[in-house]
């Protein structure tokens, strides 16, 4: 049961990343805007990050799709979503107005149109959700249970042979 | 021992010598798994990282190489000494309708408002009912990659008005408007798009290599940000009032002069 739990977990975080990454990769101009709002790099690796960023996304989704290093890409998934968190939180501290673009858009926004506490909160949804993953990597339909497995077989194959 | 027990036995040591031949013949199972994992990692991590730094590139550097289309206008557009520190005027000094359009080339919105209304506020300054005095203010001068575009841009068009190219280098930089957060045009696409424009004299490319007017062009954009009237780029304003609906109201201009 927590299996099949563990696996929704999975293909959801799976889901927000591939979303994420490829709507930031489709408009990289939009996405370099989107860096440079928070205002923390130097200008030499707003680039840099802004090309980074989407690809890591996408890679940590793809490897969250097919089930494999889960909790390794889990863990890299918490200290991602952190990393975000931290800088929403920056700009909200520092009173910038700015969207987060964390799916699309980003920039600076009018005073008024900022939703810093929606943005922490979801990502902090996020957040839990590879939590969960780094806890307790076992899913449904994964590449790491297919390794498993055969590690298992072998195991018991072992076992059996000791005991005669 | 009973005869239940013994057959059982007897089952478990067919099922383990199977089991053992079966092991035998796959071998290890472990590594190799472990080996298809690693590729399949290193595939996919290679797949998105190369795929989607050619790709981010590619978009990101589309102005890169190419020549920047050149558009015609009018020449009754453009007068000698257009040029008024760095600003330019266009049409008559007599026209009943005096328009300060603020714009910066990089702007997605003044895009939009040169291809809404160019036309119509060309036609009308050529009618001599409209003076339209054109504003470069680079106020998204770091928003290009690398930053620069916005007064690279501003200040090769104000050479341009020393050649009194103005009017259709302007309209062929919106026309051909790179996207905002992406590599614009570099000084050699500008002056290259002023040759095709016409312009022969070798002091066009030394005004835009030198960026001579860049420091006017700061001061004039540090100026208008301290108009409280001001709300960013583009801006109409008529003796001094901003129009703010030239989006919501396509008769905006015909309306202005219908009134004056």
């Amino acid at each position: 049961m927590l299996d099949v739990v563990g696996t929704l977990v999975r293909l959801g975080l799976a889901a927000v990343w591939l979303t994420s990454g490829s709507i930031k990769v489709s408009d990289p101009g939009q996405t370099y805007l989107a860096v440079r709002a928070y205002d923390v790099l130097p200008g030499g690796l707003v680039h840099p990050v802004a090309t980074a960023l989407p690809l890591l996304e996408l890679a940590l989704g793809l490897f969250l799709l097919v089930g494999l290093g889960t909790r390794i890409v889990a863990v890299v998934s918490a200290v991602v979503l952190l990393l975000l968190i931290v800088a929403i939180a920056q700009s909200w501290a520092r009173g910038l107005t700015i969207d987060c673009g964390c799916f699309g858009g980003g920039g600076q926004v009018a005073a008024g149109q900022t939703r810093y506490p929606q943005e922490i909160a979801r990502d902090a949804g996020f957040l839990a959700l590879a939590c969960w993953l780094t806890v307790r990597p076992a899913t449904r339909f994964a590449f790491d249970g297919w390794l498993r497995s055969g590690r298992a077989e072998q195991a018991v194959e072992e076992r059996e042979l000791e005991r005669t | 021992m009973g005869g239940a027990e013994r057959s059982a036995r007897k089952r478990r040591q067919q099922q383990t010598a199977g089991a053992r031949a079966v092991a035998q013949a796959r071998g290890p199972a472990g590594p190799d798994k472990k080996i298809i994992a690693i590729v399949v990692a290193v595939v996919l991590l290679a797949g998105v990282i190369i795929g989607g730094v050619l790709w981010t590139n590619a978009s990101k550097n589309s102005t890169a190489g190419q020549t920047i289309t050149p558009q015609t206008a009018s020449a009754a557009l453009d007068s000698p000494g257009e040029r008024q520190g760095v600003t330019v005027v266009s049409g008559k000094a007599d026209a009943k309708v005096k328009l300060d359009i603020y714009a910066d080339f990089l702007c997605p919105y003044c895009g939009e408002l040169q291809k809404g209304f160019g036309d119509q506020i060309e036609q009308q300054i050529q009618a001599g009912t409209v003076q339209v005095t054109y504003h470069m203010i680079p106020l998204l001068n770091s928003r290009s990659d690398p930053p620069g575009y916005s007064l690279d841009s501003a200040n090769a068009a104000l050479c341009a008005a020393d050649e009194t190219k103005f009017t259709s280098y302007h309209d062929s930089l919106f026309k051909n408007q790179p996207q905002e957060g992406a590599r614009g045009y570099d000084k050699s696409q500008l002056i290259k798009l002023g040759q095709d424009l016409g312009i022969t004299s070798p002091q066009f490319a030394t005004c835009v290599n030198s960026s001579i007017y860049n420091e006017q062009l700061n001061a004039a954009l540090q100026q208008i940000l301290r108009n409280p009237a001001f709300q960013g780029t583009p801006a109409i304003f008529h003796n001094g009032t901003p129009i703010n609906n030239w989006a919501q109201d396509d008769n905006w201009l015909a309306n202005l002069i219908n009134q004056a």
